[in-house]
C-alpha cells in the first residue's frame, strides 16, 4: 500500500529507533555497553547515551563535581570513569560499594586552555536500584 | 797473663799458623816494610802499619810480628783482623777447617794411639825432669830426641816432632862446640902463662936482676951486647904472641856467647812456632827441656823489646816473657780445650746444639790437634754438622735477604735445639718483611694517585729490602698495567662513547688502571656502579617475580621502566633491555593497559585513558605509573567543561 519512497522512510525510522540506545526501555540498563570497547576508543561513542547499572568503586572530587569509578556487573576487573556534575545526581547519595542506575552521555569537552577533552562519560541522572 | 790473653791467644796462634813462619821474625825482629803510599788515596792497611778507621774512629788493632792480631769479640763472636771483622762462625777459613773436621771420622787408628801414647810418655818424662832439681843428663835428652824423631814418622805429626828434636840436637851441638872452644881457650891460657914466664926471665937477664940475672942469655964468649939484643927481640916476639893468643881466647869466648844466643833463639823460635801451631804438647816438651839444654838459668825470650810479640807476652802482668810463660800458655790451652770438649759432650746430651756448636768450633780452632778434639765421637759430629749446616744456610739466606726462608730455617734450628734463641732472628725478619710490605702499600697508593715516580721508588725499596717478597709480583703486574695504560685508556674511551658500560664492568680489572686519570676515574666508577646497580636490581626482581607470578612481573616491569625513564643509560644495557622485555611479556595485560592509557592521553581521549589506568591499577594496585596517570587525567576531566 505504501510506495517505494514510503518503504525507504519506514526503514530509516526503524533503523533510527534501533541505533538510539537511550531510546530503549527506560527501566532497564544498557547491556550493549562494553568497558573494553570504551577503553579502546571512546571517541567513537561520542554523543551516545547509556543507562548503566554500576557499582561505585571509588570517588574523586573537586568542589562539588565528582569523578566516580564504577564497575559493571560481571566485570569487576574493569573500571569506568563517570563524571558527576554538581546536582546531576539529584538527591541520590553516591556511596562507595553501592550500585546505582546511571544515565550517561559520552561527550567531548574543553579544558581550561580550551583544548579537547574527548570521550568522557557524563552522568545526567542517577537512580537508586 | 790475664784471662783475656788466654782467651785470645789461641785464636792468634791459630790464625798466625797459616802465615808463613818466616814472616814471624822471632828473636830477630825483622824491620817492618816501609809504609807504601796508599793506592788511589785509599787507606789500605799495610803490613806492620797500624790501622785506624778515620770514619769510625775505631782504635787500631794491636800488631804483632808485622801482622795485625785478630781480636775476638766474645759478644758478637767476631774477630777483627786487618781492619775487617769476621764472624768466627762465618770466616771462610775457620768454616772450611771446621766443616772438614765435622766430616772426618775420629782419629782412633792404631798409629794414632801409638803416637799419642808416645807423646804422653815424653811429656811425662819431660815434666818429671822439669820438676827434678838435678841436671838432666845427655842420655835423657838423647832419649827425648830419639822419641821425637820416632814420632816424626806419624803423618798426623806434621813434622813438628822432628823440628823439636832438631832444635834440641842443634842446641846440644852448639854446647859441644862451646865446650871445645873452652878447652882450646884453656890450652891457650897455659901457653900464654908459659910465654909470660919465659919473657919475664929474659927480661930479668937483660936487667941483671934476681937470681937469674947472672945468667947470660946467648953465647958465653964475649958477645954480651949481642945477647942482650937477642933477648930484647925474643921478649918482643913473646909479647906479641901473648897478645895474639889472648885475642884468640877472647874471640873464642865471643863466638861461644854468640853461638849460645843463636841456639837459644832458634830453640825459642821452635817453641813459639809450636805454640802458634797449637801443638801444645810439643811446646810443653820444648819448654821443659829448654832449661836443661841451656843450663845457664836464663829463660828470657830473646825478643826485641820493640817488637809487638814482646809487648804481647808482657801485656798480661808486665813481666818479661820467658820460656816458662809459653809453657804456662800451652798448659792452659790444653786445659781449656779439654774443658771445652767436656762441655760440648754435656751440651749435646741436653740437646743444646747451638751452644755445643759454638764450643766445638772454639775447641777445634784452638786445639785441633789435641786428643780430646781428634777423638770426638762421630755421632756428636753428625748432630753438630746438621745444626751447623742450618746455621750456614741461615747466613746465606740472610745475605740473600730471603726472610721467608730464613724464618723457616730458624724454626728448624729451634726444633733441633729448643734452647736456641731465635727471637732476634725472627723479629729481625718480621721487621724487614713489614718494612718491605709498607713500601709496597705506599707503592699501591702512589699507583692509585697516578704518581709513577713514587710508585717506582717504593717498589724498588720494597724489593731491595726483601727481594723475594711475594707481594712484589702483584706490584710487577701493576707495573705492566701501567705500561699498557694508554691502549687501555683509549679502549675505555671508545666503550664509554658507545655506552657499552657492561663491557667495562665485565673487564673492570683491566680498566681499573684508567682510574689513575682523574678525568676517566669518575666515568669508570659510574660505569661500574651503574652495571652493579642494574645487576643487583635484576637479581632482586627475578626473585620477586618468581614469588608472585601475577603481580611480580608487573612490579618488575614498572620498576625497570621507571629507572629507564630516570636514567637513559639503563636503556643502553642489553641485560636491562632483555629483562624489561621478559617482564613485559609476563605482565602483558598490565603493560598493554599502561600503553593504551598513554596513547589515549596523547590523543586527548581522557575517558579511555583513565579507564585504562583503572585497568592497570586493577592488575597491579600498587602501580605508581597507573596511580599517577589516573590522578592526572582525573584532574583534567574534573576541570574540563562539557
Amino acid at each position: 500500500m505504501l510506495g517505494g519512497g514510503g518503504g525507504v522512510l519506514l526503514l530509516a525510522v526503524v533503523a533510527a529507533l534501533v541505533m538510539k540506545p537511550s531510546e530503549s526501555r527506560e527501566d532497564s540498563p544498557d547491556s550493549r555497553f562494553s568497558v573494553a570497547d570504551y577503553r579502546q576508543d571512546a571517541s567513537r561513542l561520542t554523543g551516545n547515551s547509556y543507562r548503566l547499572k554500576a557499582r561505585v568503586e571509588n570517588i574523586e572530587s573537586i568542589g562539588n563535581d565528582r569523578l566516580v569509578a564504577v564497575s559493571l556487573p560481571g566485570n569487576p576487573q574493569e573500571r569506568l570513569p563517570l563524571l558527576v556534575r554538581s546536582g546531576s545526581a539529584g538527591r541520590v547519595n553516591l556511596t562507595r560499594g553501592d550500585t546505582f542506575l546511571f544515565h550517561v552521555v559520552c561527550r567531548n569537552g574543553k579544558d581550561e586552555q580550551g583544548l579537547d577533552v574527548k570521550g568522557v562519560m557524563v552522568v545526567e541522572k542517577v537512580e537508586t536500584e | 797473663m790475664n784471662a783475656r790473653h788466654i782467651q785470645v791467644l789461641p785464636l792468634i796462634c791459630w790464625t798466625l799458623c797459616v802465615q808463613p813462619l818466616s814472616a814471624q821474625g822471632l828473636g830477630n825482629a825483622q824491620p817492618n816494610p816501609a809504609p807504601q803510599p796508599a793506592v788511589q788515596g785509599a787507606a789500605v792497611p799495610r803490613i806492620g802499619q797500624s790501622h785506624t778507621d778515620p770514619e769510625s774512629g775505631e782504635t787500631p788493632n794491636p800488631q804483632i810480628l808485622g801482622m795485625e792480631i785478630p781480636l775476638l769479640d766474645p759478644a758478637s763472636d767476631t774477630v777483627s783482623y786487618n781492619g775487617a771483622k769476621f764472624d768466627v762462625g762465618n770466616n771462610a777459613l775457620v768454616r772450611a777447617r771446621f766443616e772438614k773436621y765435622l766430616q772426618q771420622n775420629p782419629d782412633d787408628s792404631t798409629e794414632a794411639k801409638r803416637y799419642r801414647k808416645k807423646l804422653r810418655s815424653l811429656l811425662k818424662l819431660t815434666q818429671k825432669s822439669a820438676r827434678s832439681s838435678r841436671e838432666v843428663g845427655s842420655e835423657t835428652l838423647l832419649k827425648i830426641g830419639n822419641g821425637l824423631y820416632e814420632m816424626n814418622d806419624y803423618p798426623g805429626d806434621g813434622g813438628v816432632s822432628g823440628s823439636l828434636a832438631s832444635a834440641i840436637a842443634s842446641a846440644i851441638s852448639v854446647q859441644y862446640a862451646n865446650r871445645s872452644r873452652s878447652r882450646k881457650n884453656e890450652a891457650l891460657q897455659k901457653e900464654i902463662d908459659k910465654l909470660v914466664e919465659k919473657t919475664n926471665m929474659m927480661n930479668n937477664r937483660n936487667t941483671g936482676r934476681g937470681s937469674s940475672s947472672n945468667v947470660i942469655v946467648g953465647k958465653a964468649d964475649g958477645g954480651g951486647a949481642s945477647n942482650a939484643r937477642t933477648n930484647t927481640f925474643a921478649i918482643a916476639h913473646n909479647t906479641k904472641k901473648i897478645a895474639t893468643l889472648e885475642a884468640t881466647g877472647v874471640k873464642n869466648d865471643a863466638d861461644s856467647i854468640a853461638a849460645m844466643e843463636l841456639a837459644k833463639i832458634n830453640f825459642q823460635s821452635t817453641i813459639v812456632s809450636m805454640l802458634m801451631q797449637r801443638r801444645y804438647d810439643h811446646a810443653l816438651i820444648g819448654a821443659h827441656v829448654y832449661r836443661h839444654v841451656f843450663n845457664d838459668g836464663d829463660t828470657t825470650l830473646k825478643l826485641n823489646s820493640e817488637s809487638q810479640a814482646a809487648q804481647l807476652f808482657e801485656g798480661g802482668v808486665g813481666l818479661p816473657p820467658t820460656v816458662n810463660t809459653m809453657a804456662t800458655i800451652a798448659a792452659n790451652m790444653r786445659h781449656e780445650v779439654d774443658q771445652n770438649m767436656e762441655a760440648v759432650a754435656n751440651m749435646l746430651a741436653q740437646n743444646k746444639l747451638s751452644d755445643a756448636t759454638q764450643s766445638l768450633i772454639q775447641a777445634v780452632a784452638v786445639g785441633e790437634y789435641m786428643q780430646s778434639v781428634a777423638t770426638f765421637p762421630v755421632e756428636g759430629r753428625r748432630r753438630i754438622a746438621e745444626f751447623w749446616s742450618l746455621r750456614r744456610r741461615a747466613l746465606t739466606t740472610l745475605n740473600a735477604r730471603d726472610y721467608g726462608a730464613l724464618e723457616e730455617i730458624a724454626s728448624k734450628m729451634k726444633a733441633l735445639d729448643p734452647d736456641f734463641d731465635d727471637s732476634m732472628l725472627t723479629s729481625y725478619c718480621a721487621g724487614r718483611k713489614a718494612q718491605s710490605d709498607l713500601h709496597l702499600r705506599n707503592a699501591a697508593k702512589a699507583l692509585k694517585a697516578g704518581d709513577d715516580a713514587t710508585f717506582n721508588e717504593e717498589i724498588t725499596k720494597a724489593g731491595t729490602i726483601w727481594p723475594k717478597n711475594p707481594n712484589l709480583e702483584k706490584g710487577r703486574q701493576q707495573l705492566e698495567k701501567l705500561d699498557n695504560q694508554d691502549p687501555v685508556r683509549d679502549e675505555f674511551r671508545t666503550l664509554m662513547a658507545r655506552k657499552e658500560y657492561r663491557t667495562i664492568y665485565n673487564e673492570q680489572d683491566k680498566f681499573e688502571v684508567v682510574a689513575v686519570d682523574p678525568e676517566l676515574k669518575q666515568q669508570y666508577k659510574d660505569a661500574i656502579t651503574l652495571i652493579g646497580t642494574i645487576d643487583g636490581m635484576l637479581a632482586q626482581l627475578e626473585i620477586a617475580a618468581k614469588q608472585d607470578t601475577t603481580m611480580g612481573p608487573c612490579m618488575a616491569y614498572e620498576m625497570l621502566l621507571e629507572h629507564g625513564e630516570k636514567d637513559e643509560r639503563y636503556k643502553e644495557d642489553s641485560r636491562y633491555r632483555d629483562a624489561l622485555n621478559r617482564f613485559a611479556l609476563g605482565a602483558h595485560e598490565f603493560t598493554k593497559a599502561l600503553e593504551n592509557a598513554k596513547a589515549c592521553e596523547e590523543r586527548r581521549e581522557y575517558g579511555s585513558a583513565l579507564s585504562n589506568y583503572y585497568r592497570a591499577q586493577c592488575l597491579y594496585p600498587r602501580s605508581t605509573m597507573a596511580g599517577e596517570g589516573a590522578r592526572r587525567v582525573t584532574e583534567i576531566i574534573l576541570k574540563a567543561q562539557f
